[in-house]
């Protein structure tokens, strides 16, 4: 009950502020716009930039960022009292864009790109990549457009895999054998891959080894995939290699322990988002940085479809404003911002910024080369569902998560495991 | 030493007499009485109006949210009776959680106020410097708690954390702190008890500067041995204040919240989910706030019970003393 509390005056004071706000004039390309962001790379590499946005347009930017949670939580109570407080809003799509978009909060922007007026042939609507696009549509509706992208990579030390002459897994089976080759030439001073086992981040680096399995998430009735046999393959190889050559206490790890574990020479291996490259090159806090080597996750007997996920911006289908958010969003998403944002480390969903010849020079390191590339590959390649689709994502990675970890720590098979998902996934989608 | 029960009674029945008396006067005298009375209602109902927001509000709202099904769309009007109560008793992730919280309480709260007591009389010592320790142990219990969590997901890491260091070089295998189902919720309790220790030591030391001196220049006169004393004239005087320490330490501690947040987020497997991680999650992350109102609710029956049976011990208590 004490957390529900402030949530109650947010509500009252919204509702109110609906009121007022709701007697406001005709809305223009003009006036003022509130955007609602996540403490993210993204917002900081913006934020330079809106002032030239307010010069070149007359239309006040009024940025509020918080962090990834209270983001959210501002999200939801806003939007679902209706209210106009923000107009532009970042929004995680894999994980609320179902419920969001069912409940009618986003407003839906087929309309706009379509537009030749409103989206000219200078914003190249077209170049933006097959995969994070499609991630920002959901049930057929575009309802954001993407502004940064990652996917699970493999970084792995070179110089491990040289010199005991360990080559490169080229399916995911071979993953196993060269955890395994590092563990034991190095007398298991150093696991043989650092991976996800916290139950809710576990799915986003899950989901390579079920769909290169040749597996979907659904099956083509919308019924879970989790009653094949290949899910159970899947599911054994991911929990072997986290129990048998993953580090211990793997079950509470995600990004933060596992690129530490890599950082400090304690992983010949890590699984995780192409995000962590920063954490795993940053000379104060790694010891590894010259032998940092990035590559895929290889493909398994369905083909390789890594999981791409995208973060994007949306218009509230409350703002009172649309036409200034759509200025705002144009601008922030076009090709030329899209580049300089790239200059800061920002992963552009565009291709245009990665044939950028001044951009191409920026990665003047081998593993920035490599990086690049196997990010390029998740982009054209990538399957943006994180997670088994539905509205209820929290939930619905805890039971895939909770149940692999299960195997993990050796309470379950994996074919039991694959038994309660596909069960439990089934009374959820029954529930609602 | 125990209360008369004659006079108990006697008591009971001269209040309802009064009571009685009130309801057969006059009109008129009621209106004198309330006149009368005025100044004190006027002084209190600020303070009620206050209670009434604060606690009667939210209360009856979780109440309302309980025996409705809310959608992030808005309440649904539609009343489901007690059918999210049914649920909760159904559920075998709520019985879970109700004994993790439970197990979190009993191991934390006997080990705090165990080595609480003992440092209350560490720090009755008058030897140099024990201000400043005074100062210094409390730092623990003012520092934000999320930071806390912080530095001791460090300290518990397996590989890299200062915990597994000092078990190897002790000649001990390193353990899972936090990632092995049946150890976590200790894991949590050591973070606690560390946390916590030094409050309930300080609350339990200035009971201990309270104390008469007669019974124990008695006890000294008697003869009896530091154990005696600790025994039978320390701890049956402290009870009073130990109660008052364990009260305050176990509203918090059925309140767990923070720091399994942080450090483990319930996991791994629910192993570590209170039912207050319980509650948030089934109201934050899956937009069920009606189910989350209820858990809610029956952590408030949990927190008065054992509130109850603390009060009514403190009272047993208090009448031998």
């Amino acid at each position: 009950m004490r957390v529900k509390y402030p949530s109650i005056i947010i509500g009252v004071v919204l509702a109110g502020s609906m009121i007022l706000t709701g007697c406001g004039g005709e809305s223009s390309p003009s006036g003022s716009i509130t955007v609602l962001a996540q403490h993210h790379p993204w917002t900081t590499a913006i934020e330079p930039y809106i002032p030239e946005f307010e010069e070149e347009t007359g239309i006040d930017v009024d940025l509020q960022s918080f962090s990834e949670e209270q983001a959210r939580d501002k999200s939801l109570v806003t939007l679902q009292s209706r209210s106009s407080e923000f107009d532009v809003f970042m929004s995680l799509k894999s994980r609320e864009g179902l419920l969001y978009a069912q409940s009618g909060f986003y407003e839906p922007l087929d309309e706009y790109v379509d537009d030749p007026e409103l989206a000219p042939e200078s914003y190249r609507f077209e170049d933006f990549q097959a995969s994070p696009l499609e991630g920002e549509r959901v049930e057929g509706q575009l309802v954001g457009l993407p502004i940064i992208v990652e996917g699970p990579v493999i970084f792995y030390r070179k110089d491990l895999f040289g010199e005991y002459d360990i080559a490169p897994p080229e399916d995911i089976f071979e993953l196993v054998d060269a955890a395994r080759q590092i563990q034991e030439n190095t007398g298991g001073d150093v696991y043989g891959v650092a991976i996800r086992g916290l139950n809710t981040a576990l799915p986003y680096t899950f989901g390579p080894f079920f769909h290169n399995m040749g597996i979907e998430w659904l099956a083509e009735d919308g019924s879970p995939n989790f009653d094949t046999p290949e899910s159970a393959e899947a599911i054994d190889l991911y929990a072997t290699l986290a129990r048998e050559y993953g580090p211990p206490g793997v079950v509470s790890n995600s990004f933060t322990q596992s690129s530490a574990l890599f950082a400090q020479g304690r992983a010949g291996m890590e699984i995780d988002s192409s995000n962590e490259l920063q954490s795993v090159i940053d000379p104060e806090s790694s010891s590894v940085i010259d032998d940092v080597g990035v590559m895929p996750i290889p493909p398994g007997p369905g083909g390789n479809h890594p999981t791409v996920l995208q973060w994007g911006i949306s218009t509230s289908a409350f703002s009172e404003n649309k036409d200034a958010a759509w200025e705002f969003m144009k601008w922030a998403t076009s090709p030329e911002m899209q580049l300089n944002l790239a200059f800061d480390g920002i992963a552009s969903p565009r291709a245009s910024t990665w044939e950028d010849s001044e951009f191409r020079e920026t990665l003047d390191e081998p593993v920035k080369e490599e990086w690049a590339d196997t990010l390029n590959f998740v982009q054209e390649e990538g399957n943006p569902e994180v997670a088994p689709p539905g509205e209820d994502q929290p939930r619905i990675r805890e039971i895939v998560g909770n149940a692999i970890d299960n195997v993990i720590l050796g309470e379950t098979t994996a074919e039991e495991a694959a038994e309660e998902i596909q069960r439990e996934l089934g009374n959820l989608s029954g529930s609602e | 030493m125990h209360t008369n029960p004659t006079r108990r009674s006697q008591t009971a029945k001269e209040e309802t007499g009064g009571e009685d008396t009130v309801s057969r006067r006059p009109y008129h005298q009621i209106v004198a009485r309330l006149k009368k009375n005025m100044p004190r209602y006027l002084m209190l109902g600020p303070a009620l109006l206050l209670a009434a927001l604060l606690i009667v509000f939210p209360v009856a709202y979780a109440v309302y949210l309980s025996v409705s099904d809310w959608s992030p769309t808005g309440v649904k009007d539609t009343f489901v009776g007690l059918s999210n109560f049914e649920r909760l008793l159904q559920d075998g992730l709520f019985w879970n959680a109700l004994r993790v919280t439970l197990t979190l309480y009993f191991v934390s709260l006997i080990v705090e106020t165990v080595l609480g007591t003992y440092l209350a009389f560490l720090l009755n010592r008058e030897v140099p410097g024990n201000k400043i320790f005074r100062a210094l142990i409390l730092i623990p219990s003012i520092t934000a708690p999320v930071a806390i969590s912080m530095m001791w997901l460090l300290l518990y890491d397996p590989t890299l954390g200062m915990a597994n260091y000092l078990l190897r070089l002790a000649g001990f295998t390193g353990l899972e702190w936090l990632g092995d189902p049946g150890l976590v919720v200790y894991s949590l309790a050591i973070v606690d008890i560390w946390e916590w220790t030094p409050f309930m030591g300080l609350i339990i030391l200035a009971g201990l500067k309270d104390l008469p001196a007669d019974p124990l220049e008695a006890a000294d006169i008697d003869g009896a041995t530091p154990l005696q004393k600790l025994w039978h004239v320390y701890l049956p005087l402290l009870r009073p204040i130990i109660l008052v320490a364990i009260l305050l330490r176990s509203v918090d501690l059925l309140r767990f919240f923070d720091t399994i947040y942080v450090m483990t987020q319930g996991g791994p497997v629910n192993a570590s989910t209170t039912l207050n991680i319980f509650a948030y999650r089934q109201g934050f992350q899956y937009f069920d706030l009606s189910y989350a109102s209820t858990a809610m609710l029956a952590l408030l029956v949990v927190v008065a019970i054992i509130a109850s049976c603390i009060m009514i011990l403190r009272r047993r208590f208090s009448y031998e003393v």
